[in-house]
């Protein structure tokens, strides 16, 4: 049996991620990576066209906070993040599927690093479950309903 | 000339979409002057059989509500596509999937534990759980097989025109029959509502401050909510950002604040995912912390934002 090798979609902003590396050189250690410009700019949208498009997770790399050219592109990702992992748990799909660090890395040598740790822990959670009915009625909310 | 057929039929429905039909009132008369309703189960005795003898193609218009759980429903959803020229789906149940749609969340073994067993009213010392067949007395019952995910009307049949709303507004209903009958429709495929979103035409989007900042998540039913103010600047969420219009804002009107059942404004195929965007990004969050105790104040975040779209939402919507 192959391994499973878990897809991960890896938006950073190339305002502090790997802007002194040709993004050819970079691009090609990292796959499915999508420089742009400021993470605040990534809609809720995109992210749940990765899923659709087939990706297990997503990882956005963004500008140290206090540090986004645009002055909080950074920190209005990480609001939609928070959420969209809140929205994703309530779904029933792992919050862990999404990601975000703001820091910064002017030659990129870490992203690679970033996106195998996340392929890595995505491995242990498998494929992402679309459509499929949750596992199990919780046993709290049978009893929250007055059942036994 | 004969008149041109329509069939009205609800699926997987509440009732409310043929009462929506009903509410056109006298001009409900005029629509039976000029058409041949062949079909409308809430109202009027015609049987399945005698749509099944008709000519494909012969019924003109078929509005379809509700959405499709059971075998008996997607029968009749492929019957009356084949037999007719143009398929309304009417309501957000045969749009969007509705509210039904949010059993998605759990299995068809949950739902039947539930119902048949584990709810404190039922009485049920034998265990009996519906069968597609079963025999009695040396015959043979059957009922519909009761699938283990709700479907939206164009998951199983191809749809013309979509109307969306819980229910529609009786003048959207009238404007979609005249437009079929008078041939001025839009392209096929076309949601027969504006495209822009509710905020757009609120009432109440005049009150709305230059930025909007919520520091506190509340319940309608926590608050007593200003009657002239945006709901949003009060913490209430409220989902007309990402909701279409033409809803007639009944909800808005009675302080209610949008729950979304006209669906996604157009263009948008998520309208969960747009809503997370358009929210996170009014939230007046100063650290970490801050953004996770608001967040969290947010009691079932998928019912909020999926109250009517979950079986065509990308993250839950079945495939192939």
């Amino acid at each position: 049996m192959s391994q499973y090798k878990p897809k991960v979609v890896c938006f950073s902003c190339k305002f502090g991620w790997g802007y002194l590396t040709d993004e050819d050189t970079l691009s090609s250690k990292i796959e499915n990576w999508i420089p742009i410009i400021c993470t605040g700019k990534i809609d809720a949208t995109h992210m749940i066209d990765a899923f659709d498009e087939g990706a297990d997770g997503i990882l956005i790399l963004g500008c140290p906070e206090g540090d986004c050219h645009y002055q909080d592109g950074n920190y209005e990702a990480k609001k939609r993040v928070y959420l969209l992992r809140r929205l994703l748990e309530s779904i029933g799909i792992e919050k862990e599927r999404i990601r975000i660090e703001l820091s910064i890395d002017p030659e990129g040598r870490r992203i690679p690093q970033l996106v195998k740790e996340m392929s890595k822990e995505l491995a242990k959670l498998g494929p992402l479950k679309r459509g499929a009915a949750a596992e199990e009625m919780p046993k709290e909310a049978i009893k929250a309903r007055g059942g036994k | 000339m004969a008149k041109p057929k329509v069939a009205i039929c609800w699926l997987g429905a509440c009732g409310g979409c043929d009462e929506a039909v009903v509410d056109i009132n006298e001009v409900l008369l005029r629509v039976a002057d000029a058409v041949d309703l062949i079909l409308w189960p809430v109202a009027l005795d015609f049987k399945y059989d005698s749509v099944k003898d008709m000519k494909d193609g012969e019924i003109v218009l078929s509005v379809v509500n509700g959405n499709v759980r059971n075998s008996e429903q997607e029968e009749i959803a492929k019957l009356l596509r084949e037999k007719s020229q143009l398929v309304l789906g009417f309501g957000a149940c045969a749009c969007l999937g509705g509210t039904p749609g949010l059993a998605n969340l759990t299995t068809k073994e949950d739902i039947f534990n539930w119902v048949y067993r584990d709810a404190p009213t039922v009485v049920n010392p034998k265990g009996n759980y519906p069968q597609t067949s079963s025999r009695v007395n040396g015959k043979e019952l059957t009922l519909p097989e009761f699938y283990d995910h709700v479907y939206a009307l164009n998951d199983i049949i191809d749809v013309d025109y979509y109307l969306p709303g819980c229910p529609p507004p009786p003048y959207s209903v009238m404007y979609a029959v005249s437009a079929v009958l008078e041939n001025k429709l839009p392209p096929k495929g076309s949601t027969l509502a504006p495209h822009r979103a509710l905020c757009d035409t609120c009432k109440r989007n005049k009150s709305k401050p230059d930025r909007l900042a919520i520091k506190e998540i509340k319940r309608i039913h926590e608050v007593e909510a200003a009657p002239d103010t945006c709901f949003l600047a009060q913490g209430i969420i409220c989902l007309g950002p990402a909701t279409r219009d033409g809803c007639g804002e009944s909800c808005i009107d009675i302080n209610i604040p949008c729950r979304g059942c006209f669906g996604p404004v157009e263009g948008v195929a998520d309208s969960g995912a747009k809503f997370v965007s358009a929210l996170a990004s009014i939230l007046d969050a100063q650290s970490e912390e801050d953004i996770a105790r608001i967040v969290d104040q947010i009691i079932d975040p998928v019912g909020y934002l999926y109250r009517f779209s979950l079986p065509v939402s990308i993250l839950r919507k079945r495939r192939g």
